[in-house]
């Protein structure tokens, strides 16, 4: 069953075109990479695929509710990490968990325990008092994964995961996202290639809003590569090369 | 509503950790006791005066030191009024626009937070602020009623004193709807408060700046400024017209603020 449909999906700024016409779906527990260089238009496909911002063309759907005529049925089923993470940096970890759970409508009863399961998932449970502005930006970025599992959303999006961290945290991250696989359909942006090998079974390539490879990572490389032992890499350099 | 309760309480807990509380806070304190000594010596003043030649040879616009109230807490609400027409914007002016700076409106934006939801939860946090901003000053009548003395009976008119500081209460919350609006125009905080501040000044004097303009315009523009219609409220007259007045300016500005932030799914 899918997930979320994506048909047509053009979004115009201004006079700049940042996608162009992408169509895709992504199945009931599904893990989709979505891979391309900076400024191919990933973030913008997910803030509309979120509610943030209305497509100029085409449509979405999540769940089968198209998110912009019925954007609340969407957002209570998305969790979403924006490419900055959304962090009150004056607040406390638990403060800050516990008002987006409020946001979420999570019910009172079990707060607590659901704030300290997802801090328990991505690893903040010793820093949940400490406030948020004096955390390390890996810390950071676990705070905006953990704000995003909140409520156990059937869809997560997470906008560049492992952007700006260490190799160690990178490793780390992934290997929580590996964990999510399954109970949730998820899609992981991303402009390092390795990144989607480790975590995904099918990947959509797009550069300058426009989808160039849509496959399932095994295929692309017999479809593209000439010889057995072509790398992703080479395909996604001859694919991106504008 | 209790996502509306909760985004209020996000507001006031932040503004309790930002200085500019604070800064605002002591500005009001300083700035009002500064008048308020000033007034109460004026007080002392025109009160030995008129012990020694008697109230009638005075002018009659002394008149109102005849007592406290008059002489000294109605003409304090007054200059209360004008302090937080500097101070509102500072604490309006991160509302929305620290959002959109921050990122964290895209996380208002994408889980299922309704806009009323959002902009009467921003409105009560900043209500809350003020309010205590405002509450403040409560201590000036109170040093008054427990210190000063009067010939007939109680110190202060209650009554009057309470009706005005209802007044200066509505223009802190007219101040922090309008300002709030603006807010949610920009992402600079700065611009958010200047703009507030160039928008309530000239509406505040908007009655003497319409002085050579023809009839009826200068009636309609005379009834439209804030100054026209705090007068009543100050002077403890329960002014009907004024608080519909102000609670139409109030409303209409949440309603402005609902249609950006609506925009918001249009842009
Ligand atoms: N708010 C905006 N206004 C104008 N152009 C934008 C805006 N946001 C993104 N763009 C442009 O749209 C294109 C796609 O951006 P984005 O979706 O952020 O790409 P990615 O996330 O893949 O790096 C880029 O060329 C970017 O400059
Ligand atoms: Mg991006």
């Amino acid at each position: 069953m899918p997930m979320i449909e994506v048909q047509h999906l053009t979004k115009r700024y201004r006079d700049r075109t940042a996608i162009d016409g992408l169509s895709f779906t992504v199945n009931e527990g599904e893990i989709l990479g979505f891979l391309g260089p900076n400024g191919a238009g990933k973030s913008t496909t997910m803030k509309i695929l979120t509610g943030f911002l209305p497509p100029s063309e085409g449509t979405a759907r999540v769940a089968g509710f198209d998110v912009f005529e019925q954007p609340l049925e969407v957002k209570r089923r998305i969790g979403y990490l924006p490419e900055t993470p959304p962090l009150y940096l004056e607040m406390t970890v638990r403060g800050y968990l516990k008002f987006v759970a409020s946001l979420k409508r999570l019910p009172g009863r079990g707060l607590k325990a659901e704030v300290d399961r997802v801090a328990g998932l991505t690893g903040v449970t010793d820093v949940m008092d400490r406030v948020i502005q004096n955390l390390s930006k890996g810390y950071k970025q676990r705070v905006g994964i953990a704000q995003a599992l909140l409520g156990s959303p059937p869809v997560l999006i997470l906008d560049e995961p492992t952007e700006g961290l260490d190799p160690a945290q990178r490793a780390e991250v992934r290997a929580l996202i590996k964990g999510l696989a399954g109970k949730h359909t998820l899609i992981l942006s991303t402009h390092i290639l390795p990144e989607v090998t480790m975590t995904c079974e099918k990947v959509l390539i797009i550069n300058q809003g426009k989808i160039v490879a849509y496959d399932e990572i095994r295929q692309l490389a017999t479809v593209h590569g000439q010889a057995e032992d072509v790398s992703l890499e080479e395909i996604f350099i001859k694919l991106t090369a504008a | 509503m209790r996502t509306a309760l909760a985004i209020a309480r996000k507001e006031l807990s932040i503004y309790f950790t930002t200085p500019w509380a604070y800064a605002v806070f002591t500005a009001m304190v300083a700035i009002s006791s500064f008048f308020f000594m000033g007034l109460v010596q004026a007080f002392q003043q025109t009160q030995a005066w008129a012990r020694s030649v008697g109230w009638n040879q005075l002018p009659p616009d002394m008149a109102a030191y005849r007592n406290l109230t008059d002489g000294v807490v109605v003409q304090l609400w007054g200059i209360i009024l004008i302090i937080t027409l500097f101070v509102a914007p500072f604490l309006s002016m991160r509302l929305f626009a620290e959002e959109k700076r921050n990122k964290t409106f895209e996380l208002l934006m994408t889980t299922p937070v309704r806009p009323i939801e959002l902009v009467l939860g921003k409105y009560l946090g900043g209500l809350g602020i003020i309010s205590a901003t405002l509450g403040l000053t409560l201590v000036f009548p109170l040093i008054l009623s427990a210190f000063g003395a009067s010939e007939s009976g109680t110190v202060l008119e209650w009554p009057t004193v309470l009706l005005g500081y209802g007044g200066v209460l509505l223009w802190g919350a007219t101040c922090m709807a309008v300002g709030m609006f603006i807010s949610s125009l920009t992402e600079s905080q700065m611009v958010a408060a200047l703009l507030t501040f160039v928008v309530m000044l000239p509406w505040m004097l908007l009655r003497g700046l319409a002085q050579g303009v023809e009839e009826p315009l200068r009636s309609i523009i005379g009834y439209l400024s804030f100054d026209t219609q705090l007068q009543n409220l100050l002077r403890g007259v329960l002014d009907l017209k004024a608080l519909v007045f102000f609670l139409s300016v109030i409303l209409f500005s949440l309603l402005l603020t609902h249609r950006t932030v609506e925009a918001q799914r249009w842009a």
